[in-house]
């Protein structure tokens, strides 16, 4: 049996680059990346090599898979694996990078914003009105709403922080001359 | 991209290419080749233009009897389109060769 282990994953809204880096890091050691797993990675022990890693985010039609791959794999990035909307390819050092321009990679960024922020849009007007709640009520309904809002709290602090994240890598993105 | 008014270097080169039909390596293909390695467009860019062009009906699925290469053609809206950007890009060109004459 082949030898696996884990890598965890800093929260792709927040370190992305720094994801990419490490897992190619890992694959100069012979931990090469084999699928994603629950916050973070499953690596695979086999040689060295120099390998660079790219994500793009995208959800296909079972129809749109095959010429995604293909355009992909004709430019030199082959598909590692996927999750959902995210994909991640790997290439030699120095293929031309997944992105050319800027503006469709403000698109990826937006792609990679829409289900944080419908949860965002869920769960911020949700804490509010059990803060509203908690000042207005007493008894049973405070204590509930009390409650209602320390667990809509756990959802809505890294939502929040996700959110900002997105929106401070969008316009430093639009605001580069990178591309 | 918000809106395709007013194209995008990456968008006017894939439009370009798509006067005739054609599959997303083959427009990756003749950008590189065109351009002498200028201008290269990526894949993730590309897949992200083709769609966005779909979607504003410039271009339309020309052949798809082969799922891994799809084959794109321009519409005539984007015939229209393309035509109506290569007038702005030519008044930009214009100004730049007039002034850099006159000076000389």
């Amino acid at each position: 049996m082949k030898r696996t282990k884990y890598m965890m994953s800093k929260g792709l809204a927040f370190a992305e680059k720094g994801d990419l880096e490490k897992l190619s890091k890992k694959a100069k050691q012979g931990w090469h990346l084999k699928s994603l797993a629950l916050a973070g990675y499953r690596l695979e022990k086999s040689v060295p090599e120099e390998i660079e890693y790219s994500i793009d985010y995208r959800l296909l039609r079972e129809e749109e898979k095959e010429e995604y791959f293909e355009i992909f794999s004709l430019a030199g990035w082959e598909h590692v694996c996927s999750s959902n909307d995210m994909h991640i390819f790997k290439a030699l050092p120095g293929t031309n990078p997944i992105y050319s321009d800027k503006e469709s990679a403000v698109d990826k960024i937006e792609r990679l914003s829409i289900p944080i922020f419908s949860i965002g849009k869920f769960i911020f007007p949700l804490t509010v009105l059990f803060i509203i709640m908690m000042s207005i009520f007493h008894g049973p309904i405070e204590k509930f709403s009390t409650i209602a809002f320390c667990i809509s709290l756990v959802f809505a602090t890294p939502t929040l922080m996700m959110v900002i994240a997105l929106m401070y890598r969008k316009r430093k993105l639009s605001m580069s001359k990178e591309y | 991209m918000k809106s395709l008014e007013q194209l995008t270097d990456s968008v006017f080169y894939i439009m370009s290419a798509l006067t005739k039909p054609s599959h997303g390596y083959a427009i990756m293909n003749l950008i590189e080749e065109t351009t002498k390695g200028d201008v290269v467009i990526g894949p993730a860019s590309l897949y992200t233009i083709i769609k966005k062009l779909l979607k504003e009906e410039l271009i339309i699925l020309h052949d798809a009897s082969d799922s891994r290469r799809k084959v794109y053609v321009l519409t005539d809206k984007g015939r229209e389109v393309l035509t109506e950007d290569i007038k702005r890009r030519k008044v930009m060109i214009e100004l730049a060769e007039k002034g850099l004459m006159e000076e000389s």
